[in-house]
């Protein structure tokens, strides 16, 4: 039996969206702009957007792109992360190296990038990989530096050499930490994935989006943007998943009370 | 700032070295010294000479600040000393090894391993197979009083689980000798007394040498041989007082017996002397 409260609960982020396309259902009838469809219009034109051939076609290479971009920054950037959290050597080196970077938003370089390579996969790719990898690196490095000495002192009177150490004891001891960040650095995979389609429009998402703004197809934009928020709910929604099952052992023990009886 | 020389008693003998057949660890003037800032040194320890014999429960006792887990981490390999040498069975103690177990105050568990998985730990890495070393490790949590624990997380447990998880895990690869720092430091007093009992039951058993950091005069005397008296700034060795009380050593028993009470009360007051002459003005 659930109790009322847990099905409120249960039922809050559908009741949410449903209460967002309310509001701009009736602000859609009110303005009765055309550059501003009304929601149903916006969702209407959904099913075309996902039964056209090529705009699934686009849509997948978007994600083949993103999923690219992220996997190969998350394996360049906790090794790094881990190291530099546990060197100072390192981390004087890459410290002052990140903080120039960290600030620059990744889409401003798009441009030498695409003269330099061009406006295909690797270009896009290339910001997408720059964009997950300061969050990746950043939160390894603290997860990394926080590891209780001791818990090394411990491993080390084991046997273990400095390199297990680093895999076995630093990186599953900082995994809460590096989980943490490439959850930060999926979201920015997303968002660095639609922009680059923005600048250099030739495939993608961010392309067709961009291509119905041109052609005057207000409600195939805005459903553009349903699908692709839809799309950022769902790998946020997975990745939280995953990373619960992986940090199992380092989360509160009980959740809060959902009643007070 | 003078040491102060100490009094004798019939029952203090001085540190000077002598070196029987059966040492275990000898520590050779060993000197520490901590860059505190850019012009600062402390001398943490200031030639410390000391030798502990195989199978000997030895306590290090002094006030914080004394430098003696210091010591104990230079035993364990994990900090190397600015001069002298620290040797186990003759050889020099370059680095950690499997032949001296850490037990800290701080537990040190690897938190995404059950209770199971951090006692096997050591002698997985040392290779030992997995059936095997998985009934081992269960038979050393029984020991220590988890049976019925086994899968469960670090953060699951009480302060004086967690330690017992980690003495479980340091015998668990056989080291031959524990080092234990201040290990029931963050204990409470009921806890504390418990895990006292309990460790003197099972060293009682195998008589594996031991060198035990603490503050607590109680707990030095009912544990040890040896209690190794340190006083503070710089960390040196004071004296060196054998603790001649019968064994098998039962708390309620001991507690009432004068030849304890005495130990405690003359090791009390010789670090209240020591207070008085080394104060600062």
């Amino acid at each position: 039996m659930m109790l009322p409260a847990a099905v409120l609960k249960r039922a809050a982020p559908v009741l949410a969206c449903i209460g967002l396309l309310a509001i701009w259902q009736a602000a859609a009838l009110v303005l009765k702009n055309d550059s501003f469809p009304t929601a149903i219009e916006a969702i209407r034109a959904i099913p075309d957007i996902l039964g056209d051939k090529e705009s699934l076609v686009n849509i997948l290479a978007s994600l083949r792109r993103m999923a690219m971009g992220f996997g190969v920054a998350v394996l360049f950037s906790i090794p790094l992360g881990l190291l530099m959290g546990r060197s100072r050597a390192v981390a004087a080196f890459f410290n002052p190296l990140l903080m120039v970077i960290y600030p620059v938003p990744k889409a401003a370089l798009m441009p030498i990038i695409m003269l330099w390579l061009g406006v295909g996969d690797i270009t896009k790719t290339l910001v997408i990989f720059l964009g997950v990898s300061l969050p990746v690196i950043y939160h390894s490095f603290e997860g990394a530096k926080a590891v209780e000495e001791k818990m090394l002192w411990s491993g080390a009177a084991m046997g273990l050499s400095p390199l297990q150490r680093l895999v076995r004891i630093v990186l599953p001891a900082a995994l809460p930490e590096i989980l943490t960040g490439c959850r930060t650095g999926l979201v920015l995979a997303l968002i660095t994935m639609i922009t680059s389609e923005m600048i250099a429009r030739q495939s993608g998402a961010g392309n067709i989006l961009f291509n119905a703004l041109d052609m005057g197809q207000y409600d195939t934009v805005f459903a553009m943007i349903i699908v692709v928020g839809a799309m950022g709910i769902c790998l946020d929604a997975i990745f939280e998943r995953i990373r619960a099952r992986l940090v199992r052992w380092s989360e509160p023990q009980f959740d809060m009370p959902l009643s007070f009886s | 700032m003078k040491v102060v020389p100490s009094r004798s008693s019939e029952w203090v003998r001085p540190v000077t070295s002598q070196k029987p057949a059966s040492a275990i660890i000898e520590i050779d003037r060993v000197s520490q010294v901590f860059q505190t800032s850019a012009r600062k040194d402390h001398l943490a320890l200031s030639d410390i000479s000391l030798t502990i014999e195989e199978g000997a429960f030895v306590s290090i006792l002094g006030p914080s600040g004394c430098g003696k887990s210091t010591l104990l981490y230079i035993v364990g390999g994990f900090v190397s000393p600015t001069s002298g040498v620290a040797k186990i069975k003759g050889q020099a103690i370059t680095g950690p090894g499997p032949d001296r177990g850490p037990v800290f105050q701080e537990f040190a568990l690897f938190p995404w391993k059950t209770v199971l998985g951090n006692v096997m730990y050591g002698p997985r890495q040392q290779g030992v197979r997995a059936a095997e070393a998985d009934a081992q490790s269960r038979a050393l949590i029984e020991m220590v009083g988890l049976k019925g624990y086994e899968n469960f997380y670090p953060k699951e447990l009480s302060g004086g689980m967690k330690q017992r998880v980690a003495l479980a895990r340091t015998l668990a690869y056989h080291p031959e000798v524990l080092l234990m720092d201040e290990p029931f430091g963050a204990l409470d007093a009921h806890t504390r007394t418990r895990l006292q009992n309990d460790l003197l039951n099972i060293w009682e058993r195998d008589r594996k040498t031991v060198l035990f950091v603490t503050h607590s005069v109680d707990e030095a005397v009912f544990l040890s041989d040896k209690v190794v008296m340190m006083s503070k700034s710089p960390g040196r060795i004071r004296q060196v007082i054998d603790i001649d009380l019968p064994r098998p050593r039962r708390r309620n028993e001991l507690l009432l017996d004068p030849r304890y009470q005495k130990y405690v009360v003359d090791i009390e007051r010789m670090f209240d002397e020591s207070d008085e002459a080394g104060a600062p003005s």
